[in-house]
């Protein structure tokens, strides 16, 4: 495919020799993450700062009656306590999202879950802050309530929103329209040929409903946010954001700005999985600030990050029609996505990921709706994978389902049906640089498929399975980069990526030391500030690699013509024939001179820059409303399967992973150690989704919001064996060939997990997570003799 | 967290002097690992805490005495516990059970008394205290008092000690030459997860026959409590799997467990039944 | 309500230091407030991530649930206190050679501990670094180039 280019793109003169490609060098950061010197926004204190504390919801749904802050405001070393009448004062419309400005900065006239932000206590003294919060009383009128996410699409009477309110700033939401008296802020259709012909062509149709939990990512960095005020008309935020570019121009927005007066900056982060996206706490801390004339940070604990945003539960129905032979001829699929009480980017997911949620398979009718639909549950939003896995969850199950009951092997069924490069994927849009079929071969040979193993004996049952899932990366979106040699032939990279464990900061350096013939360790890499550094849509979806890895390349390119340009007079060489490596410049005629030299040859002494700039932008069509056809979806596609094997206790229900392999379709790894190390923390986080993590809700409060009783893996619960394994192949778009891998390991564990214990004990659980007691109670279905809870 | 006093005495009357019978929120702290837990999420607000890290002496002793009878001080750190060769050959399930109590940081810090007069039903040890025949000797104003580990819990987070007393030391009696305990836990949501349920087991069995067993169940239940049903269900049994299955069954029966995010009373019934069975495998063949 | 504070002395990476700490101030804070020192940070609030280990007095706590005023008199290293100037120590090193991290938040917790596992134990089987290590949570969950570290520092270890 062909990709749009905002500056010119210099020509690539010759294949290019790569040195820092396919190296797995140490992060840039090391030293510093190893002597905890690390800067994370955590750490940071300002003069005159105060800490902000927030009084939160402690009903679902409620009319505001009463905010009490006396006792509050009356406590020795309280500085202010902030309620959303006084955020209305100087903002009148406080409402933000990306998708709808539906969110308060802080609740104003209704609550709308258990945790909303309500007020927040000020003091220099974080504790004297808590203490002041928690004398704050509220009374509220209560408001009948809703819940689960298929009961909220379909409910007449309880609306979670009065209006919907559409933001239209991302291009590809601009066709939500504003609605009332529902609580479906999306409803995504795709049509493929006729799905009810499909189904009478098939021999056997199958029908099973597929279900997932509210999940949270815990980032041990809990989110953090500062702001500072520089006199009454500029602003900067310190934020643990992987979305710096959008916190600008939405505080902007809210504030009635310019752009160029909101500068925000971030730092490295401690984990970030899609928590840390949009506004979380940015406009919070921004107005308080700008009300008090005093910088103020707020930290969440780990608690208050389970009411600040979670991961959508969802509902999936899926129908599939295949004939004798295992050729599947229809997939209908409905998903229902539990945004929540604010939208956040759940529309953004219901549309990119719902296109997906037939499988990658070559499926010739297909039928997909998608709906994100409103709750009086904590907001919902993206978690490393934006939807993927409860999807794959359901058509991985489902196809393993159907396979077993066709007695056709599972590999071989999946083989036989899979998407192949050059097929249309159910949008249209045909496939390219996709190695769906390399994958499941070497998954095949990683897992030893087909070959006898020990089943295990008494109450230890032991059985594999495997799954594969697919996802396209998010479009239309932007990254530009900045790349800056200084008079000394020093490299800075000035990006907007956050580095939040993934190794972007070194990929991006590798990628600027290949182009400019530098020692990746040397060059530096610029944290995001959007005062300094270009915009950047954010950190998500897998999406850096491609998109700033693209503009990074491109702007190390025009540093370069801009240096052979100058070299070419110094060294009486066509700069045409320059080549770049060790920090020098060499002509044919065998000359060369460092980079450093080559700068001072025009500015006649250690001074002076030579900065090129990169922009990058992958061309989209969107699909067309009604049949959700385009044909051209997305830059690049991500593969990745998924073997398990496990061990079931039959006694208790307890299921043990030994062995977890995960294949992915990588493009060309830029750094492999780093790519393998994405893969693995992917599929193990998925491996806590899919084993024991859930946030229970009664009556909408959260009950396990802590990791005591929320419980993500420890190293005790990793499997004996983790396994990544890389298929190489090109994304011919991608810089130096590479794509999106941050995700890619997440998509198919948890259906493959469950396929292992069909495989080991026979029984087939439906909703995730796969706890003793929900496998226990499968197990005595099974024997007809089931667990009975007494009254 | 909220602003609180803190006072140090430098000796067990002076702490216990400075204890309040009538103010519940004045508490002792001692490692503080769990009172720090409960602090932090706001569910105590102690006006002041009396903290016991400067008393020294038998507090931080472990011994065997003149009759074999092993004496843990009240200050031990559980990772003292866990390490020391006294427990290891005196009470080797204590060692094994602090294994995996917790992690190495609580057991660095956290003390047994605080482990045990925290009175939370998920600890490890009280149950195998309970099975071991353990005692414990409060010190308060009125004197001294001993009370058996199996009357100490007496409901949830609530021990037999009353606000001016502090656990002075546990005493576990020596061992019979044909006894042995074992103490198992069942997690539930992740390998390091407090314990859904946890069963201890002290068996004396000559020739392949129980002569008796004391079983007592934890977690589940709203305080550790014995299984008098099951103990009677295989006295004077075969240390057979047949045995052991029916005292399993009369515990399951005789539990009332507790429905939680870690599972329903039902599956936890079920978990008993499971858990009391291996834990009588495993003494048996300790 | 405003506790006195109290005037304490310690010893900190080798340093002979005061503070001025107030009861309800945990370890964690106070070596971040009053000495800069971040590599201890609070995270889970419950003393099982990890992310908050100090050493006091040679043995691991988690310093969000450690109050300030206990650290009076203690001798306490962070993990500041590792590195010998440029030097990394060997636990440190491993960590960079085997990647042993991602985002770094729970980095120095894994560090300490191990520094901990290796002073009792040289040569540690895989199952004896996992429950020794089973109370640090790693959230990006790089526990199986955590485990090569700690082989490859043991083996540095072992041949000093």
């Amino acid at each position: 495919m062909s990709t749009h280019v905002d500056a010119p793109a210099p020509v690539e003169r010759k294949a290019p020799t790569t040195t820092q490609i396919g190296r797995s060098i140490p992060r840039l950061e090391s030293r510093a993450k190893v002597t905890g010197e690390a800067e994370y926004i955590h750490n940071l204190r300002l003069p005159g700062m105060l800490y902000g504390k927030i009084f939160r919801s402690t009903v679902p749904h409620g009319r505001i009656v009463r905010i009490d802050t006396r006792a509050a405001k009356e406590l020795p070393g309280v500085f202010a306590v902030i309620t959303g009448e006084d955020v209305r004062a100087l903002i009148p419309d406080p409402y933000y999202g990306p998708a709808f400005h539906d969110q308060p900065v802080l609740a104003i006239d209704k609550v709308r879950y258990v945790g909303e932000p309500v007020a927040v206590a000020l003091s220099e003294d974080p504790h004297i802050a808590e203490h002041a919060a928690n004398l704050i009383e509220a009374e509220y009128e209560d408001l009948p309530a809703v819940f689960d996410e298929v009961e909220a699409a379909a409910a007449t009477q309880v609306f979670v929103h009065d209006a919907l309110r559409p933001a239209g700033m991302f291009p590809d939401l601009k066709h939500l329209h504003g609605r009332t008296k529902t609580n479906v802020a999306l409803d995504f259709t795709l049509r493929r040929n006729d799905v009810e012909q499909g189904f009478a062509q098939a021999d056997y149709v199958f029908e099973h409903v597929f279900r997932t939990p509210t999940v949270a990512h815990t980032a041990l960095e809990p989110i953090v946010s500062v702001a500072e005020p520089r006199g009454p008309q500029a602003l900067t935020i310190h934020t643990s954001s992987q979305s710096p570019s959008f916190v600008r121009s939405e505080v902007a927005r809210l504030l009635g700005w310019p752009e160029n007066r909101v500068r925000v900056r971030t730092a490295f982060l401690g984990g970030g999985f899609g928590a840390k996206l949009y506004i979380k706490l940015e406009a919070m801390v921004a107005v308080l600030a700008l009300m008090v004339k005093r910088p103020v940070k707020i930290s969440l604990t780990m608690e208050e990050q389970f009411y600040t945003i979670t991961k959508h539960a969802t509902t999936v129905h899926l129908k599939t029609g295949v004939t004798k032979a295992g050729k599947i001829t229809a997939r209908q699929c409905e998903a229902w996505w539990n945004g929540g009480a604010y939208a956040d980017i759940g529309p953004r997911v219901t549309q990119k990921s719902g296109f997906t949620a037939a499988g990658p398979y070559d499926i010739e009718n297909v039928a997909l709706n998608s709906y994100a639909v409103y709750t009086n549950l904590p907001p919902a939003g993206a978690l490393r994978g934006f939807g993927i896995p409860q999807l794959v969850w359901a058509y991985e199950s489902h196809t393993d389902l159907i396979a077993r009951e066709l007695e056709i092997d599972p590999l071989e069924f999946r083989r036989a049906n899979i998407l192949r490069d050059g097929r249309p994927q159910a949008t249209g849009t045909i496939m390219h640089d996709i190695a769906t079929v390399e994958v499941l071969d070497a998954l095949s040979s990683a897992m030893r498929w087909g070959e006898s193993f020990d089943r295990g004996k008494g109450s230890i049952r032991r059985g594999h399975g495997i799954a594969i899932g697919f996802k396209a990366c998010i479009a239309p979106t932007t990254s530009g980069a900045i790349v800056n040699l200084y008079g000394d032939g020093s490299c800075a990279v000035y990006c907007g990526t956050v580095d939040m464990g993934q190794g972007s900061d070194t990929v991006m350096a590798q990628i600027a030391a290949e182009v400019l013939g530098l020692d990746p360790q040397s060059v530096s890499v610029i944290h995001p500030d959007t005062d300094v550094t270009p915009y950047d849509m954010a950190t998500l979806g897998s999406r850096s690699t491609f998109h700033m890895g693209n503009a990074v390349r491109l702007a190390a390119l025009e540093a370069r013509e801009k240096l052979f340009a100058i070299a070419g007079k110094a060294l009486e060489a066509d700069p045409s024939l320059l080549t770049v490596a060790d920090n020098g410049v060499s002509a044919p005629s065998g000359r060369r001179l460092s980079i450093a030299d080559v700068i001072k040859s025009t500015f006649l002494m250690q001074a002076g820059n030579i900065i090129g700039t990169g922009s990058f932008r992958p061309t989209y069509t969107s699909p067309s409303q009604g049949d959700g056809q385009s044909d051209d979806i997305t830059p690049f596609w991500m593969v990745g399967a998924v073997g398990a094997e496990v061990e079931v206790d039959t006694e208790t229900g307890r299921v043990r992973v030994t062995r977890l392999v995960n294949v992915a379709d990588v493009g060309t790894p830029i750094n492999p150690g780093i790519v393998t190390r994405q893969l693995n923390g992917g599929a193990l986080m998925q491996l806590g989704f899919t084993m024991s993590e859930a946030v229970r809700f009664d009556n909408g409060q959260a009950v396990n919001a802590s990791l005591a009783d929320y419980k993500i893996p420890g190293i005790l619960d990793i499997p004996d064996q983790t396994l990544a394994k890389i298929v190489a192949g090109c994304q011919s778009t991608g810089p130096f060939g590479a794509k999106g891998v941050g995700e890619t390991g997440t998509f198919a564990v948890s259906p493959a997990i469950a396929n292992a214990v069909h495989d080991a004990v026979g029984v087939r659980i439906f909703d995730l997570p796969l706890t003793p007691e929900t496998v226990y109670r499968a197990l005595r279905a099974a024997q007809h003799n089931p667990l009975e809870d007494q009254q | 967290m909220i602003p609180f006093d803190l006072q140090e005495p430098a000796s067990l009357a002076e702490a216990i002097a400075l204890l309040d019978p009538d103010d519940p929120s004045v508490r002792p702290v001692a490692g503080g690992t769990a009172l720090m837990l409960m602090m932090k999420a706001g569910l105590f607000q102690p006006t002041r805490l009396i903290s016991l890290r400067r008393l020294e002496g038998d507090l931080r002793r472990v011994h065997v005495d003149e009759h074999g009878d092993l004496h843990l001080g009240a200050l031990v750190p559980l990772s003292k516990l866990e390490l020391s060769p006294l427990v290891a050959e005196h009470a080797p399930a204590v060692s094994e059970t602090c294994r995996t109590l917790s992690n190495v940081r609580v057991r660095n810090v956290a003390t047994l008394g605080g482990h045990v007069a925290h009175g939370d039903p998920h600890m490890d040890l009280p149950p195998l205290l309970i099975a071991l025949g353990a005692r414990a000797r409060a010190v308060g104003p009125r004197g001294e008092r001993w009370i058996d580990a199996a009357d100490l819990f007496v409901g949830y987070y609530q021990t037999a000690l009353e606000r001016d007393e502090l656990l002075a030391e546990i005493v576990i009696p020596a061992p019979s030459p044909d006894s042995s305990a074992a103490y198992v836990k069942f997690t539930a949501l992740s390998a390091d997860d407090w314990p859904a349920v946890g069963v201890a087991a002290a068996v004396r069995r000559r020739e392949g026959v129980i002569l008796d067993a004391v079983l007592a169940v934890s977690a589940a239940t709203e305080k550790p409590i014995r299984l008098a049903a099951a103990e009677a269900a295989i006295r004077g049994k075969s240390t057979s799997s047949g045995s052991f299955d029916e005292a399993a069954e009369a515990a399951a029966h005789e539990v009332e467990p507790l429905a939680d995010i870690r599972g329903s009373t039902a599956y936890k019934r079920e978990m008993v039944r499971v858990h009391v069975r291996r834990a009588l495998i495993k003494a048996s063949h300790s | 309500m405003s506790p006195q504070l109290r005037h304490i002395s310690f010893t900190l990476n080798g340093n002979s230091v005061t503070a001025e700490v107030a009861p309800h101030h945990t370890l964690v804070e106070m070596l971040q407030e009053q000495f800069h020192l971040y590599g201890a940070r609070e995270s889970c609030g419950q003393g099982l991530c990890g992310c908050c280990t100090v050493i006091v007095n040679g043995r691991s706590v988690s310093g969000c649930l450690y109050l300030a005023a206990f650290a009076d008199q203690a001798n306490i290293v962070t993990v500041e206190g590792l590195a010998k100037g440029e030097q990394l120590d060997p636990v440190q090193e491993a960590f960079v050679s085997c990647s042993g991290f991602q985002c770094g938040f729970c980095t120095s917790g894994f560090i300490l501990m191990v520094n901990q596992l290796l002073e009792k134990n040289a040569n540690p089987t895989e199952d004896e670094i996992r429950h020794y290590l089973s109370g640090n949570l790693c959230r990006c969950a790089t526990y199986p180039d955590i485990i090569s570290a700690v082989h490859a520092a043991a083996t540095t270890l072992r041949k000093e």
